[in-house]
């Protein structure tokens, strides 16, 4: 062994008199201006175009997750609210000797709950002035207007003694102002206070005052129709309660609606999982190319380091953790956005806003990393494959 | 050439002969599989390198040059043989076992320099630290000082010539004090100028103790070495010392 190699392999603290081939000590202390975060940056400022692109990729993938999870949390609740405008969901119709009284209607409102709308309709076949047949309805217009606020009227009525004329009804009466009808060889004038048009069997009615009516008639309300919030379960729930409790009713759900509701709401839930996933997909593939494409310019790089001791864990590491960065911040910004789209869609389509849900970040921030991880896969197993000896030759 | 007595020669391939070796190869063979069949790159290549040697390793292209350094370099390991490596049986090594002992005993420079394009010369001389253990500016600030490049330390590789970016990347196979120092072309993309600014820091490398296995085809280069490994077909063909007296005699 040579003199000179002997004391290179030497540390440099046994051999004092042999300098460092490079001329540096071998004292090792980190002061660190070389590190993870800091390469990390660097390569993404670097590649600007490249990790601006996986970048929006991964925005657009945030923030229609968080716009579609906002409104899904939401989506019930506002399409409840929409098919409560669609009018009764239960009708309950008095059987036998059983009288819709008041008393009955408060012990209605009690077993379904305060939230329902319970309207009470009385009805009578009366003559107008004109000799035609008509079918009048004693109503209260307070809890109709609530329950039936699809109806298209000019003027709801206001006094004891307005009518409200069905489109098709005005047209059997002489006198819109002065509404004269008989029933049973009883007169009343009533005064139409506004016109009412469905395109259904109430366009050929005429809607009183349940007072007035009663009055007139001396005829009790035999239906109740009832709005029942919260869905097909809900309204299940509220029949069967009704059916328990007062034996006396016969209790029916409007099918035609329940079930519609039911099945828009599920149809409505299947859309935003298939789009989310749709998206997810979309955005994966895309992302998927960036960053393979991202691999193959900087394979070189990577040989280098492998070359100088990486490991393969090390580099996949690095590759995975750029791609999670990049996840991360296209997170959160995806979640800004896509909060402020389901605001605007809320507003736009249901009248109210859809308030953001902090609660759904972490899950807009869990599934990009997914995203990112899983499109990182590929790219990935090049960085296994790498050929450091043939890279870096230039081949 | 300075002229050296048959027994100054003699003694200088003696002190060659017992030193310590660095780098030993019994029986390598290195094998790949082709469409045609399998192609023997490296055939039964036995040879030490003896610690602070300068060995330049010569021959056409396609005569196992690469596979060669790859094996040396430990970026491959040997289909039959045994490599060893400062006292480390090589070809038994695992991928993980071998990254480890590239990082502690391989200084590699590039033809084609590979340097980081978005790290300074400085942390690029410290990526080198990065992988081996810890990293240290002020160490890696006397590296580039050295090879004449501590004014430069702050710039990007974009911003410096062929020749300083070799000898950066020379300052960062250097900075981990590394027994090996195997230079692929280290020449090959650089102006006569540059060409000799980086020979002339290999041979204070080399004075100071590396030993340095250089593949080149530059005779100049080659002539820099005390002794010279020729490859033709996969096979070895080792050159008596050459140099070494007026080396020595230096």
């Amino acid at each position: 062994m040579t003199a000179a190699s002997v004391a290179r392999r030497k540390p440099m603290s046994e051999n004092p008199d042999m300098g460092h081939p490079s001329g540096f000590s071998g004292d090792k202390k980190s002061n660190g201006a070389v590190s993870l975060p800091r390469m990390l940056v660097r390569s993404l400022k670097f590649r600007r175009a490249r990790s601006l692109s996986a970048l929006a990729a991964l925005t657009v993938s945030a923030m229609v997750a968080t716009a579609l999870l906002t409104l899904y949390a939401d989506l019930d609740a506002k399409l409840h609210r929409e098919f409560r405008s669609f009018g009764a969901n239960v009708v309950a119709t008095a059987s036998g000797a059983v009288a819709l009284d008041e008393g009955m209607l408060r012990q209605v409102q009690g077993v379904v709950g305060a939230d329902v709308t319970v309207a009470p309709i009385a009805y009578a076949v009366a003559t107008t002035d004109r000799g035609t047949s008509v079918v009048v309805a004693g109503v209260d217009f307070a809890a109709m207007q609530k329950l039936d606020s699809w109806w298209k009227v000019d003027a709801w009525p206001a006094g004891t003694n307005d009518a409200l004329l069905g489109q098709r009804a005005a047209g059997f009466i002489a006198n819109e102002r002065e509404v004269t009808l008989s029933y049973a060889g009883k007169a009343v004038t009533l005064h139409g206070a506004g016109r009412l048009s469905t395109g259904g069997d109430e366009d050929s009615r005429i809607y009183v005052p349940m007072a007035a009516f009663t009055a007139w008639t001396g005829v009790q309300p035999t239906v109740l129709e009832m709005q029942v919030p919260g869905g097909a379960e809900r309204v299940n729930a509220a029949i069967a309660a009704l059916q328990r409790a007062m034996p006396g009713l016969h209790v029916e759900p409007v099918r035609a609606l329940v079930a519609g509701e039911s099945r828009i709401v599920d149809r409505t839930h299947s859309l935003m999982y298939g789009a989310m996933l749709l998206i997810a997909l979309t955005v994966a593939i895309s992302v998927l190319a960036t960053l393979s494409a991202s691999v193959l310019e900087r394979r070189r790089d990577f040989a280098l380091m492998k070359a100088l001791g990486a490991s393969q864990g090390q580099l996949i590491g690095h590759f995975l953790l750029e791609a999670l960065v990049i996840a991360a911040a296209g997170g959160v910004l995806g979640y800004v956005l896509g909060s402020g789209v389901a605001w605007a869609i809320g507003e736009w389509n249901f009248g109210t806003a859809t308030l953001p849900r902090v609660s759904l970040l972490p899950v807009v921030l869990a599934l990009n990393l997914a995203i990112a991880a899983a499109a990182a896969l590929f790219p990935a197993r090049v960085l296994r494959g790498l050929q450091p000896a043939a890279l870096l030759k230039g081949e | 050439m300075k002229m050296v007595s048959e027994a100054q020669r003699q003694h200088a391939e003696a002190m060659l002969e017992h030193a310590m070796p660095v780098i030993q190869l019994v029986g390598v063979s290195r094998e790949y599989a082709s469409r045609s069949g399998v192609v023997r790159a490296l055939d039964d290549a036995s040879f030490t390198i003896g610690a602070g040697e300068w060995v330049a390793i010569t021959g056409p292209s396609g005569s196992g040059k690469s596979t060669l350094v790859n094996l040396l370099g430990c970026l491959d390991t040997p289909t039959s043989g045994k490599l060893t490596i400062d006292g480390e049986e090589v070809h038994a090594m695992s991928g993980s076992e071998l990254d480890r002992f590239r990082a502690d005993k391989i200084g590699f420079v590039f033809q084609q320099f590979h340097l980081i394009p978005y790290l300074s010369a400085l942390e690029n001389v410290m990526l080198a630290q990065y992988f081996h253990s810890m990293t240290n500016a002020d160490d890696a600030r006397r590296a580039l000082e050295r090879v004449g490049l501590g004014a430069r330390a702050d710039h990007l590789p974009s911003e410096l010539s062929g020749g300083e970016q070799q000898r950066v990347c020379i300052a960062r196979a250097l900075i981990n004090d590394p027994p090996i120092l195997l230079a692929d072309e280290p020449t090959g993309n650089l102006d006569a100028a540059n060409q000799k600014i980086v020979a002339g820091i290999l041979r204070e490398l080399h004075a100071a103790g590396s030993t340095i296995v250089m593949v080149t085809h530059d005779p100049e280069m080659a002539a820099l070495a005390q002794r010279k490994i020729a490859l033709s077909h996969g096979k070895v063909f080792c050159h008596p010392v050459q140099h070494v007296v007026v080396k020595l005699a230096q």
